[in-house]
């Protein structure tokens, strides 16, 4: 009986698992959400990324470009940015990278970055199939993982045949790259593959396993090699060598130009202070995290050295974006980047701008479900737990200041 | 009667026996075939892995060293077996040709098909020119020591001349981003690969530089060296593996 029932547990169970695997479900994340959220706040801090166009057509190139912030107060936990490497999420090569530039530098390998330095890039994508595809950039930092910036889904339509990708060599041949040295690559695969397989069959005509067995217990193993067997074999120890080193004659012979894969790194300096650039000091004195309100309440000293008055526009963490609405910012500032915005989401205890020279404290709220929806609330769980953000102020003339923020966090539960 | 290079030497069984023998040599060598496509082929993946995958981890120096120095494992396992106990001189060459099934099989359908990426990003290296002199090193010598020493040192010896043919154009010098770049270094750009970005390339890395640019030869001697040493461990690890005690009881 209970042998019965195990097996219609078992059975409803299979029948149910295969039902899920054959729901027609996409997914879409690419674990942007997945790292820790002290990872994703003090290390690469992304701003104003922007995309050229959200619908091409094959062999049609869109544009990313932004900035982002390396953090000075990088986790400990966290290897330095000693190599690293801007990158795009894709589902795969369904665009191919044709150009990158970090401050203006073209950049095809990896680069060290410096903590506290400020960066500006550039991608160039080129459509490669079609589809409707998420598209992030995002930095891959050696022993930390994937920070992501922000996510923009592009829609590419038309023939995947018509894909085109001619690169020109030093020595001026143009090539295709979706094809270049297939044809050749498979004909030495078959030649050889075609010498291997006779060889086999030169054996495995014959009787194998349980004969030979037999006749070798039986002594009789001269007659397992044959004399002609031991012909074929002195004739490939001879002409394989010789025929391996004749085609890599003609080869380094047809290409005599060929260099080493290149394993250097890029040398990129960052750009002057854009970040911290002097005009706004900022001094956190205290964050706590209200968990039932999903508010982040900072207390912080600042400094408004620059000779107009500033309002605070905008807090930004780990791509989370809340917005003052009070600091009546242009729709063109408070929707530069595709990452999730609370348009209303950051609360300024005064209205007033802070004037020139005046140091004020200052309570901020930066409250809205986004943090927990991008597994940002976890942060006092984490075992570093310390707030990272950037905070934007702007003056009357629309001119933006932007400083960075760095205080630990105290959870409230209540 | 005219004999044929083609006649068989004479069989110990005839009539029924034989049959029910070959068809037993057909029942193991599809699962050998299916086993080592499986196992060779994953055995590969672990450890030669992205040396084999992508066309800019194909460096002068670790590829050659890597390379021969895992893929000389199987084979000697498996002539191990073969040749002990059945004098069959085709253990390397089996092996090479289950992982070129499988390789060709993962890069047109998983790395194609399925990922996109052109196939001559990923073309696979060829250690069949390797295994077949293995072979015929250990049939003519039967000697554990000579193929180990000889054999080894020719399967790591010859991978890198062998695949030169396939793999020569792909280094070809690319001026791009201001920078010198091979064919296949601008395959690593272009072509998006989110999990492996550049910097986890293992190329180039490494003291073997000692005579200059010759990095290729020392690898390959290394590689060789090693090899030498490699072939009798896995043969002893088929060796202990193996069983014939089935076949006694026939």
């Amino acid at each position: 009986m209970i042998s019965k029932t195990i097996k219609t547990l078992l059975g409803t169970a299979f029948l149910a698992l295969t039902a899920l695997a054959g729901t027609p479900n996409s997914v879409y994340a690419h674990g942007e959400k997945a790292l820790e959220p002290f990872i994703r706040m003090r290390t690469i801090q992304w701003y104003d990324v922007q995309w050229t166009q959200n619908k091409l057509e094959i062999n049609d190139e869109v544009v990313i470009t932004g900035k982002f912030h390396v953090a000075k107060d990088w986790p400990r936990s966290v290897p330095r940015p000693e190599a690293t490497y801007l990158n795009v999420s894709s589902p795969g090569p369904v665009f191919i990278r044709t150009e990158r530039y970090l401050n203006g530098q073209p950049w095809v390998s990896s680069a060290a970055l410096q903590l506290g330095g400020d960066y500006d890039f550039k991608i160039v994508l080129k459509a490669r199939l079609p589809g409707n595809f998420h598209i992030h950039p995002f930095f891959n930092l050696q022993d930390a993982g994937a920070v992501m910036g922000p996510g923009h889904w592009i829609e590419v339509a038309g023939d995947p045949a018509a894909f085109a990708n001619k690169v020109t060599t030093i020595d001026g041949e143009v090539i295709e790259m979706e094809s270049y040295g297939f044809a050749n690559g498979v004909f030495w695969h078959v030649l050889w593959i075609g010498l291997g397989t006779a060889w086999l069959l030169w054996w495995v005509r014959r009787p194998l396993f349980i004969p030979r067995y037999k006749m070798l217990k039986s002594g009789m193993e001269d007659s397992l090699i044959t004399s002609l067997d031991k012909t074929f074999a002195i004739v490939i120890i001879v002409a394989v060598p010789v025929f391996v080193l004749g085609a890599y004659a003609v080869t380094d012979s047809r290409y005599p130009n060929t260099i080493p894969l290149q394993a250097a790194s890029d040398q990129i300096d960052p750009l002057s202070p854009t970040v911290n650039d002097g005009t706004v000091r900022i001094k956190g004195i205290r964050t706590e995290y209200r968990v039932p309100n999903r508010s982040m309440n900072m207390v912080m000293r600042i400094n408004n050295l620059s000779d107009q008055p500033l309002r605070i526009g905008e807090f930004a963490t780990a791509n989370l974006r809340f917005i003052n609405p009070s600091a009546g910012l242009s729709a063109e500032n408070s929707a530069l980047d595709q990452g999730p915005v609370a348009q209303e989401g950051l609360k300024v205890d005064s209205g007033e701008p802070i004037q020139p020279g005046e140091t004020r404290t200052v309570r901020l709220a930066a409250a809205d479900g986004l943090w927990e929806t991008e597994k940002l609330e976890g942060l006092f769980r984490d075992a570093d737990s310390r707030l990272g953000a950037l905070l934007f102020f702007y003056s009357a003339t629309g001119e933006r200041h932007i400083a960075s923020i760095s205080s630990a966090v105290i959870p409230k539960f209540d | 009667m005219a004999t044929s290079v083609f006649d068989l030497p004479p069989q110990p069984y005839t009539g029924e026996k034989a049959r029910l023998t070959r068809a037993y040599d057909y029942l193991i060598l599809v699962l050998a075939l299916f086993l080592f496509i499986g196992a060779f082929h994953l055995h590969v993946a672990l450890t030669v892995g992205d040396w084999d995958f992508w066309l800019d981890w194909k460096d002068r120096q670790w590829w050659p060293l890597v390379t021969p120095l895992m893929m000389i494992t199987f084979p000697a396992a498996v002539q191990a077996v073969l040749w002990t106990h059945f004098r069959l001189p085709l253990g390397a060459t089996l092996c090479m040709a289950c992982l070129l099934i499988g390789t060709w099989i993962t890069r047109i359908f998983a790395y194609h098909y399925w990922n996109y990426f052109p196939i001559n990003m990923v073309l696979p290296a060829t250690m069949m020119p390797s295994a077949l002199v293995l072979d015929v090193i250990l049939m003519l010598s039967n000697s554990l020591t000579v193929t180990s020493i000889f054999g080894g040192m020719s399967f790591a010896l010859l991978f890198y001349p062998s695949n030169w043919p396939i793999f020569a154009q792909f280094y070809q010098p690319v001026e791009y981003g201001n920078s010198q770049l091979t064919v296949a270094d601008v395959y690593g750009f272009q072509y998006i690969r989110a999990g492996i970005p550049e910097y986890l390339r293992i190329i180039e890395r490494g003291t073997l530089r000692t005579y200059g640019q010759f990095a290729t030869p020392l690898s390959a001697f290394c590689s060789a060296l090693l090899c030498t040493l490699m072939y009798p461990l896995w043969w002893q690890l088929g060796k202990w593996f193996a069983t014939t005690q089935y076949l006694k009881k026939i």
